[in-house]
């Protein structure tokens, strides 16, 4: 089977057997031999059988040809002479039959004339002289047959003279595939009867017993039969399993709320809400607002939990709100603390000056809202830095105090954690350490240490 | 309930109020207008409404709300008719709101450089930044398209498409914090739904934790107090206002020197220095900070995000329930069935006194996840009335899961069909006012499913087909669709072969009688025979649109399944399935969203945990410890068994995929493709056994038709134990854990397994397979043919009659063994094995002599 796909592909879709027509043609010239000279058989195989039908036919030959008993003599000559001469106007190492053939012409154990008869057909393609043996019909040719006539050359001798090597390795090998023939012998006689005997050949005129049957029926069933792909191993190939029906494939069905399309309840809308606080805040990011102001503010910042995207403020401004109203930014931040932007509001915080209002702004938030402990951190060490920046002894006394003092507040409130910043601030305290709250943040820390 | 209904009734209340603030009641005539369209809406008058609209365009040309709601109100006018073309009028609308947006953030921002000219320098700064600022300009209420983005979202989940309103909704739920409360809601149910319905359960988990943050309702503990968090914080918004009063005043005294802020350079030496009572303050406030008993309690964080829907479309109750139901949903798409146990039982606490259908419903889709299915037959025929057709069409549906799963596959084709047809009587005469889900689809492809295991792979085929149309995106469909042409060939459907079962008969001609009787094996006798692949790449379709069941079919599904499967993340497939297409073109823009962060899922988001801070989850956590699992845990836990569950059922699929690939490239003759895929099968770690085991078996047989058999043969020596004898390539067990490996769940050992099993004894998945005695036998009969094809007959001859005695009735192994008697010239025990095999067919030859001239 595999060797043969392989083949399969190289001879396309071509019929692998014979048809009903071709078969019978076969046979029918098959059955010529005991009236009808070689070459007249030979030029009808050609003429009857197209040429890309020639291999199948004569494969098929090949095999009624293998057991020696299927065919009759005649028959046998006639097989032998299609199978050689089909190919003869080619060199004979070509002809994909040559190996059997040779094999024929040297098989001690067939019919002398047989041998004869074979080795004349090699030697045709030597002499062109050689072709008058086949103007003479099968029975003809073994009536006349005298063996004292013939030598019978080896078979390693003929082998070297008509098989390329080559060649002959390739078709042998194409034909491998095919060497266990498709056909058994299944012969229907009564028990202990020997099948070979002549007892149960048909003849004409007796009554068929058990056990008869005609040969010539079986040779032309054959015919239209045989393919070229004889017997062959087969492979078991498992058809997949179908996946089991998956946890939730099933779809089920749940009594869901329906999603319905939304009115958009903000059409002409008067759009001056808030008008009054976006006018504030941008008073207040250039000074401080009076506490009416402020009131109005928070108010209505916390009346609207909206209005605090809708106010004007962007993380570019934080800095001036800040300075000038520190109550409002903490105010606006609280808000603002799930605001996708609020990481950018932070940053802006750190990274502004260091101010009494934006430490003021800090502290206030570490105890409204949770702040990410980096941002704190960032802060804390800004605030450092700023300490030992300072120049003037004196207001960097008033800095570094206001710090210790924001610290201690932040470690009481548990809103740093100390390890974080350990080093750090141990290293600010031993800096300033002549400062009372410096001191007094120091001692904190050892505490808990 | 009716959310539109409750949402909108509520609103012109606040409009007028607020307008009532700051007009004194002197409505605008536009405003009149727009009251009145609003009115209409509500009472379902759409036809006058759009009238109102339409004069209120005059008056207000090109403004997008009133474009947006003329195009709501038309659709609904319309009977719902054309949502592609409402579609288009949304996405228009949204266009045009973030253009106006831009174009006046631009004014006002020049705005401010002309009149306030004390910030030139800063408005200079921001000239730069401009584009950094857009997304807040976006949210500029006037311009705010989210209510036009929502809509849109919501169209394309009820056309089933979910990853583009995934696309849309998403951009939405990022920045949801500036948007009112009820459209957050609105956002949020939907973003669940959405969720829920592409089985993404880190999304679904992402919004339950934002809704339990920002509604504070969704937990146990929390839900007590839920109604306290409004006067807790307007009580710290108080106070701390009455600090800066004190503050303030003093500021305020010395105004000029507050005036002079921007001329100073250094704030902080300002501070430092002139402002000595405000230094003092400060310090003492700081220093006194530690006793302050307000911060010392801290805020409760969640309180701080706590979000209060102002117009309370949803009484807390209704909200509470909505969100434990979204909850149990979560649970049971993940899971984790216990917790969902749990939680359903207190949403039917909840439920009490309100409607309690939605609970009795989840809970029968716990019953008949846990494997209970008497119970969910019960819980499903007690909770509703079978009235409504919506209804019935899914009681029927849900009924039919359940019959399935019990195996009595009668019933349960009788129950989907029911289901069908009320689905369809449904969206035939459905009133025009309801925008809803058209669950047909849904119920086809449970119909197909159902055909399937019946063995009626045609119809079966048909129903994929018709789902496919929502379900393009979903690797199972395809491996379905190939099962299904796999499933005809065998049956021998296909128009262009023979039925493999025809096909699996010997076929031996009697030629002749007598002692001249010969006996003539047929060629091509087995399934193996090639499938005709050349020319069938015409189309999958015959001119009615029904699918062309065909091997190579089976192929082009099997490749779609891969690929969906490799990208599960991204879902952007050309439908081959889809010739009439469906309603829109499936571009290239709908992959979808890589594996997004999400915020609330605070493991993974970097960003979130830096501004929410982790810290704030464990203080959530500690508080409501006495309570049970937190919602972060129980989310946690459920989302990391279910990508555990995902990632093998993925696994298993994958399997099946590439083992019915390489099955199909053999039958389609391409060993090479086929030798490709079963490698990659037999790679694949922690895979079944089974698959295994098919993935040697076909990689050998296409290494022996590329004429390698040394190469065949190691592939099957695979399973060679002791140097002689073949081992079982895989056990009942790992058939049995194979089977059952869907149905597992967190319970472990828990009772919802053990009825699993016992409905197993049935066998509802009706798997035909080969035992391992069978599997054992293959291997020895395809080694045998290895050997014969090496020329070791006698070998082969051992193995084939060893593989005969498992399968007496294997035509391949017959066979193999008549052609290894062949060969070794045996031909009466080759013929003896002929007649001994039930298997073959002796046909009498034809061909009789007609005696030509």
């Amino acid at each position: 089977m595999f060797k043969i796909s392989n083949k399969e592909v190289k001879s396309g879709s071509m019929k692998m057997s014979l048809t009903a027509d071709e078969s019978r043609t076969l046979y029918s010239l098959l059955a010529g031999g005991d009236h009808r000279p070689f070459s007249d058989i030979l030029a009808d195989f050609t003429s009857k059988i197209p040429r890309t039908r020639h291999f199948v036919a004569c494969y098929s030959l090949l095999v009624l040809l293998e057991p020696k008993k299927l065919l009759r003599a005649t028959q046998r000559l006639v097989g032998f002479s299609i199978l050689h001469q089909t190919y003869s106007s080619q060199k004979s190492s070509f002809n994909p039959f040559i190996s059997f053939i040779v094999n024929a012409a040297s098989d001690e154990e067939a019919e002398k004339y047989e041998r004869a008869f074979v080795f004349q057909l090699l030697a045709t393609d030597t002499s062109s002289s050689g072709k008058e043996f086949l103007k003479q019909t099968a029975s003809d040719y073994i009536k006349g047959f005298d063996p004292s006539l013939h030598a019978f050359p080896q078979l390693e001798q003929l082998q070297q003279q008509f098989c390329d090597k080559v060649q002959a390795q390739s078709f042998d090998c194409l034909l491998k595939d095919c060497s266990v023939r498709s056909v058994v012998p299944d012969p229907d006689v009564p028990l202990g009867c020997d099948a070979d005997s002549a007892e149960f050949d048909l003849l004409p005129g007796v009554a068929p017993k058990l056990g008869s049957g005609e040969r010539d029926k079986t040779l032309l069933g054959l015919l239209s039969n045989l393919s070229l792909q004889g017997s062959s191993p087969e492979w078991i190939r498992p058809l997949p399993p179908r996946l089991p029906i998956q946890n939730g494939e099933l779809v089920w069905l749940n009594l869901d709320d329906h999603h319905e399309l939304l009115w958009d309840h903000r059409m002409c809308v008067d759009t001056s809400r808030g008008a009054a606080v976006r006018d504030l805040i941008a008073k207040a990011l250039k000074g401080p607002l009076i506490p009416a102001q402020q009131e109005q503010v928070v108010v209505e910042l916390a009346n609207d939990p909206k209005l605090v995207y809708h106010c004007g403020l962007t993380p570019r401004k934080l800095p001036e709100l800040v300075e000038n109203n520190p109550l409002i930014a903490v105010e606006v931040l609280k808000k603002l603390i799930n605001s996708p932007e609020i990481a950018e509001y932070f940053t802006v915080l750190v990274n502004m000056d260091m101010s009494l209002h934006s430490m003021e702004v800090v502290n206030r938030l570490t105890t409204a809202v949770e702040l990410p402990s980096e941002f704190i951190h960032m802060y804390i060490t800004n605030c450092i830095s700023s300490c030992e920046g300072i120049k003037d002894k004196y207001m960097q006394n008033r800095l570094v105090r206001l710090v210790c003092v924001f610290l201690q507040s932040l470690i009481r409130n548990n809103i740093i954690n100390v390890k974080d910043l350990f080093i750090e601030v141990q290293a600010f305290c031993i800096e300033f350490s002549r400062i009372r709250e410096a001191a007094a943040l120091f001692r904190l820390l050892k505490s808990l240490e | 309930m009716d959310a539109r209904d409750s949402s909108s009734s509520s609103a012109p209340n606040r409009d007028a109020s607020s307008s009532a603030v700051e007009d004194d009641g002197a409505l605008s005539i536009t405003a009149a207008l727009a009251k009145e369209a609003a009115s209409l809406f509500q009472s379902g008058k759409y036809a006058g409404c759009v009238e109102v609209l339409n004069q209120l365009l005059q008056k207000k040309e090109d403004d997008p709300k009133v474009l947006h709601n003329i195009a709501i109100a038309e659709y609904l006018r319309d009977g719902c008719s054309n949502p592609k073309k409402l579609l288009e009028v949304l996405n228009n609308v949204k266009k045009r709101s973030e253009n106006l947006a831009v174009s006046s953030g631009e004014q006002t921002d020049a705005l401010n450089t002309e009149n306030k000219s004390t910030l030139v320098k800063g408005n200079n700064v921001s000239a730069h930044q401009a584009p950094a600022n857009n997304a807040n300009l976006v949210y500029m209420e006037e311009f705010d398209a989210s209510i036009a983005i929502l809509n849109i979202a919501i169209l394309w989940f009820n056309l089933h498409e979910y990853t583009k309103a995934l696309a849309v909704l998403e951009p939405l739920y990022q920045n949801i914090e500036p948007i009112d409360e009820t459209t957050a809601l609105h956002i949020c149910f939907l973003l669940l739904d959405v969720g829920l319905a592409c089985r993404d359960a880190s999304l679904s988990a992402d919004v339950l934790l934002y809704l339990e943050k920002a509604f504070g309702v969704t937990s146990t503990s929390q839900s007590e107090n839920g109604s306290t968090g409004v006067p807790q914080s307007t009580n710290v918004v108080a106070k701390s206002s009455s600090v800066p009063n004190n503050a303030s005043a003093f500021d305020s005294s010395n105004s000029d020197l507050a005036a002079s802020v921007n001329a100073s350079e250094n704030p902080l030496s300002r501070t430092l220095s002139e402002e000595t009572f405000e230094y003092e303050s400060m310090l003492s406030t700081l220093d006194i900070g530690g006793q302050n008993p307000a911060t010392q309690t801290g805020f409760p964080s969640s309180n701080v995000l706590l979000r209060i829907p102002v117009d309370r479309s949803l009484s807390t109750v209704d909200l509470k329930l909505k969100l434990q139901l979204y909850k149990v949903r979560f649970l049971l798409l993940t899971r984790n069935l216990k917790q969902a146990k749990r939680e359903a039982k207190h949403a039917m606490n909840i439920a009490r006194g309100i409607d309690s259908s939605m609970a009795l419903l989840l809970k029968a889709e716990l019953e008949y996840a846990r494997g209970n299915h008497r119970k969910a037959m019960k819980l499903l025929l007690a909770s509703s009335n079978r009235t409504d057709l919506g209804i019935s069409s899914m009681l029927n549906n849900n009924l039919g899961c359940i019959y399935n799963q019990l195996g009595k596959y009668h019933s349960s084709t009788v129950f989907f069909s029911k289901a069908v047809s009320n689905s369809t009587a449904l969206w035939k005469d459905r009133k025009p006012t309801t925008v809803s889900q058209d669950n047909s689809l849904l119920i086809i492809y449970n119909c197909g499913v159902q055909y399937l295991a019946c063995g009626k792979p045609l119809l079966a085929a048909r129903c994929f087909q018709k789902a496919s149309l929502i379900f393009y995106s979903r690797p199972l469909l395809w491996l379905r669709l190939a099962e299904c042409c796999l499933m005809a060939s065998e049956k021998g459907l296909l128009k262009d072969n023979l039925a493999d079962s025809d096909r699996s008969d010997i076929k031996v001609h009697v030629v002749g009688m007598g002692k001249w009787r010969q006996l003539v094996l047929e060629d091509g006798v087995s399934k193996n025979g090639r499938a005709n692949s050349s020319g069938r790449e015409d189309g999958h379709f015959s001119s009615e649109g029904q699918p062309k069941l065909s091997i190579s079919l089976a192929r082009q599904c099997l490749s779609n399944a891969l690929y969906l499967l490799n990208h599960s993340e991204t879902s952007f497939l050309h439908s081959v399935l889809s010739p009439n297409s469906s309603l829109e073109d499936r571009d290239s823009n709908e992959v979808a969203a890589p594996r997004r962060n999400y915020k609330n899922l605070h493991c993974i988001d970097s960003k979130a945990s830096s501004t929410l801070g982790s810290s704030q989850i464990t203080a959530n956590g500690d508080a409501k410890e006495q309570k049970g699992a937190t919602i972060q845990e129980l989310v946690q836990n459920s989302l990391s068994y279910y990508d555990e569950i995902s990632r093998r059922e993925n696994l298993l699929i994958k399997q099946a995929l590439l083992a019915n690939l390489a099955y199909v490239e053999l039958k389609l003759g391409n060993p090479l493709r086929a030798l490709t895929i079963a490698r990659s099968l037999v790679e694949l770690q922690e895979s079944s056994k089974v698959y295994t085991f098919l993935g040697h078996v076909y990689a050998a047989e296409a290494l022996c038709l590329l004429n390698r058999p040394k190469e065949a043969a190691d592939h099957l020596l695979y399973y060679l134990s002791g140097g002689v004898d073949f081992k079982l390539p895989f056990s009942q067990e790992d058939c049995e854990l194979w089977r059952m490996d869907g149905t597992g769940d967190l319970e472990g050992a828990n009772g919802g397994l053990t009825t699993a099993n016992n409905s197993s004894q049935e066998d509802p998945h009706h798997i035909n397979f080969l035992r391992p005695e069978e599997a054992r036998a293959v291997l020895l009969s395809n080694f045998a043919t290895v050997s014969a094809l090496q020329g070791n007959y006698e070998e082969a001859k051992q193995f084939v009659s060893e593989a005969l005695s498992i399968m007496p009735n294997s035509p391949e192994a017959t066979l193999t063994a008549v052609y290894v008697d062949l060969a070794l010239g045996k031909s009466q025990e080759a013929v003896a094995k002929l007649k001994q095999c039930s298997c073959v067919r002796f046909l009498p030859s034809g061909l009789t002599m007609k005696r030509s001239s």
